[in-house]
């Protein structure tokens, strides 16, 4: 079993904190923005140095799920000055709106450049395993149940398949004054983390939300992530 | 001494070739019918009589109730029997299951069909009698059921559908083969299917999947080159870790042969809590179709659908590509066509002007030469046979849509035999014809006969022609456009 999940199941945690799912991210080779967990302003300060600017801070906290309705996130922080606020802001926030939460530090996460945002997820069926669902991000996906799904393992071209299968992927060649999207980075991180997930049984779902896809041959990164563990 | 080694040699390639489970599940060459009766319209009933009256292999009837009845022989027990069981039909009520499939065991038979209903569909008890049955069965002989409705073969006459033949018709021996979830739903597939002598020359029902499943029956069927085109009839699967095994075995077998896959339950069910988007969209059909569309199956939306395409499937040749000549002979239906035909992808391309210009010079003047080709209320045999060996040839068709509306009088049952020659094109056909009168069923029954499908409606045929087209796909014949 991958360490970072045998740790929080021993911790009796059935959620991965966001530096531990990005860790995990990372191990597989799915791009995720530059990031550190620090556990103060001070080291806040020093780490921002190999981070660079723009950067969010988030809130770590195994007893909060969503950090932005308790004031847990901040964006677009551009100097020492802003980080040393925004580490203040976040902990009064936290102070007043859930104080009872532990706070395991903070996220320092790279800005990063704005995309075409999709969702990657995963859910364990009890027949099938692991399935994987792809959609275009937000509105499209809830509203429209504009999403396609393969059973793990995946193959590229299933992935490439799954990619073409869902009535938004005309927005991937390009439309209007929107350039053309880097599919083959998709499929890659598709399928890396088709191989996340076959590696790892304890993963009872996941959402990687949004994943956003930069213009063709640039790339594209998983920006948040969520992973839900189970005992088996 | 030639002789003898001769024997022997042949002795030692019978070894080599023994016959699997699934063989003997299918073409056995004698079958024990345990639970056989002379009483009509009932379970072992039904079965003991059309065993007696169609199946081309030796029939033992087994029942301690009976000694003899209109001169054949009934034995107490399998172990009686003093030659060679292949198969045994076991319909005799739950509690006395286990017995009997003991005695078949003793008796060296190496598969058994449980017709038997009372075990795990019917509750606790049940599922724990089916537990004790899995117990008994384990390692020792192979089981399809309980609780099923068995194997229909057309070919050597074996029907365990123990459904009466006034009630339930049953279908020419045909390239179709047929695996269904349902029982019911498979009789009356069946019989639907004779009715319109759509040749259905395997079906199999494995009710509650003790032993034999869906997997192990495609992959039997994979094999059989009777079989052209495997149609399924699916609700879903009950067991963790099936779900995988089924996708490898679709997978594996769909590049062998066509499977259509018709899924039932489509609707999604609200199973509690939900923790994640993915898990939220993810509803239960939605798994199924991923697999399908994994496991290159062609889904079907309805039964008649999935008989639309299998007929196809079953009859034609793979297209290259996707452009379909339209010929018709009412614009109306012409026009129905096109639409169903580009609702699902293909192309009706217009033609050359050269083209056209060979085309005008032997059609009447009022005729639409552009594709698609509509020769009007005046058509004729003659024209409808100098379009084909004038468009299809040429780079403009990889496939046939031909709308023939007999009511015209022009029209003859000749017509059929120009279509059918047009098969030497190697490229598909799929017919039109529309109507009541006798005349038009002569016409499509000729069709039919001689691998032409026709279908009493344009969309039909245009769904035909797609899963042909996706098959192509599959197979790597046709590009993807």
């Amino acid at each position: 079993m991958n360490p970072i999940i045998t740790k929080a199941l021993e911790e009796g945690r059935y959620k991965l904190l966001e530096h531990e799912s990005f860790e995990l991210l990372r191990q597989y080779n799915i791009p995720v923005p530059d990031f550190a967990l620090v556990q103060n302003v001070d080291e806040a300060l020093k780490v921002v140095k190999d981070i660079g600017y723009p950067v969010v801070l988030k809130v770590v906290s195994p007893d909060i799920i969503h950090k932005s309705d308790v004031g847990g996130v901040i964006l677009n922080i551009n100097n020492d000055d802003e980080l040393k606020n925004a580490c203040e802001r976040i902990r009064n926030n936290i102070k007043e709106k859930s104080p009872y939460a532990r706070i395991s530090g903070f996220l320092l996460q790279r800005m990063v450049p704005e995309g075409l945002e999709t969702i990657v997820g995963a859910t364990k069926d009890p027949i099938f395993g692991h399935v994987i669902a792809f959609g275009l991000g937000g509105v499209m996906v809830e509203v429209l149940q504009d999403v396609s799904f393969r059973i793990v393992p995946i193959t590229e071209d299933d992935a490439r398949s799954m990619i073409r299968e869902i009535k938004g992927y005309r927005l991937f060649n390009g439309y209007r004054n929107m350039l053309a999207r880097d599919e083959e980075a998709i499929v890659y991180i598709i399928t890396k983390f088709s191989e996340l997930l076959s590696d790892n049984l304890n993963i009872v779902e996941a959402d990687l939300n949004p994943v956003i896809v930069l213009e063709r041959g640039k790339g594209a990164y998983a920006a948040d992530a969520r992973f839900i563990i189970g005992s088996t | 001494m030639e002789e003898q080694r001769a024997d022997l040699q042949q002795v030692k390639q019978v070894d080599a070739m023994v016959a699997s489970p699934l063989d003997l599940l299918f073409n056995p060459k004698s079958v024990a019918i345990v639970g056989a009766t002379p009483r009509e319209n009932s379970v072992g009933g039904v079965i003991t009589k059309n065993l007696l009256t169609k199946f081309k292999g030796k029939v033992y009837l087994v029942n301690p109730k009976y000694d003899e009845v209109n001169g054949t022989k009934y034995y107490k027990s399998v172990l009686d029997i003093q030659d060679n069981v292949d198969l045994a039909v076991i319909a005799v009520p739950a509690p006395a299951v286990l017995k009997v499939t003991e005695e078949s065991i003793k008796k060296g038979v190496r598969v058994v069909i449980i017709i038997s209903g009372g075990f795990s569909e019917v509750g606790e008890d049940g599922a724990k009698l089916e537990e004790e049955l899995r117990r008994v069965v384990q390692n020792h002989i192979r089981v399809l059921g309980p609780n099923c409705i068995g194997v229909y073969n057309a070919f050597n006459g074996l029907d365990t559908f123990f459904l009466p033949e006034d009630r339930m018709g049953r279908p020419r021996p045909g390239p179709v083969a047929l695996i269904s979830q349902s029982g019911a739903v498979a009789g009356a597939i069946l019989d639907w299917a004779a009715r319109r002598n759509i040749g259905v020359g395997l079906a199999v029902n494995y009710g509650n999947k003790l032993d034999i499943s869906e997997s192990e029956i495609l992959e039997y069927f994979a094999r059989d080159n009777r079989v052209k085109v495997i149609v399924m009839y699916m609700e879903g699967l009950k067991y963790p870790g099936e779900g995988k095994k089924l996708l490898e075995v679709m997978k594996e077998v769909s590049s062998i042969k066509p499977i259509v896959v018709y899924k039932a339950g489509r609707t999604k069910a609200a199973t509690g809590a939900v923790k994640s988007h993915t898990a939220a969209l993810a509803g239960n059909y939605e798994i199924y179709h991923a697999m399908l569309r994994q496991a290159n199956v062609i889904e079907a939306d309805n039964i008649t659908d999935a008989f639309d395409m299998a007929k196809a499937l079953a009859t034609q040749p793979l297209p290259r590509g996707n452009r379909v000549l339209v010929l018709t002979d009412s614009g109306g239906m012409g026009i129905q066509a096109v639409d169903a035909l580009d609702m699902r992808g293909l192309q009706v391309p217009e033609l050359s002007e050269s083209l056209q210009e060979i085309l005008r010079k032997q059609l009447p003047p009022l005729a639409v030469t552009r594709n698609p080709i509509d020769l009007t209320g005046s058509a004729t045999d003659a024209m409808y046979k100098f379009v084909l060996d004038t468009v299809l040839p040429t780079s403009y068709a990889d496939m046939a849509l031909i709308i023939a509306l007999m009511q015209i009088p022009g029209l003859s049952i000749n017509l059929g035999n120009y279509i059918v020659e047009a098969g030497r094109f190697k490229k598909p056909i799929v017919v039109v014809s529309f109507g009541g009168n006798e005349y038009v069923a002569k016409f499509e029954n000729n069709l039919e006969e001689n691998g032409i499908p026709v279908y009493h409606a344009p969309h039909r045929a245009a769904k035909a022609l797609w899963a042909l087209y996706e098959y192509a796909k599959i197979k790597g014949v046709a590009k993807e456009w």
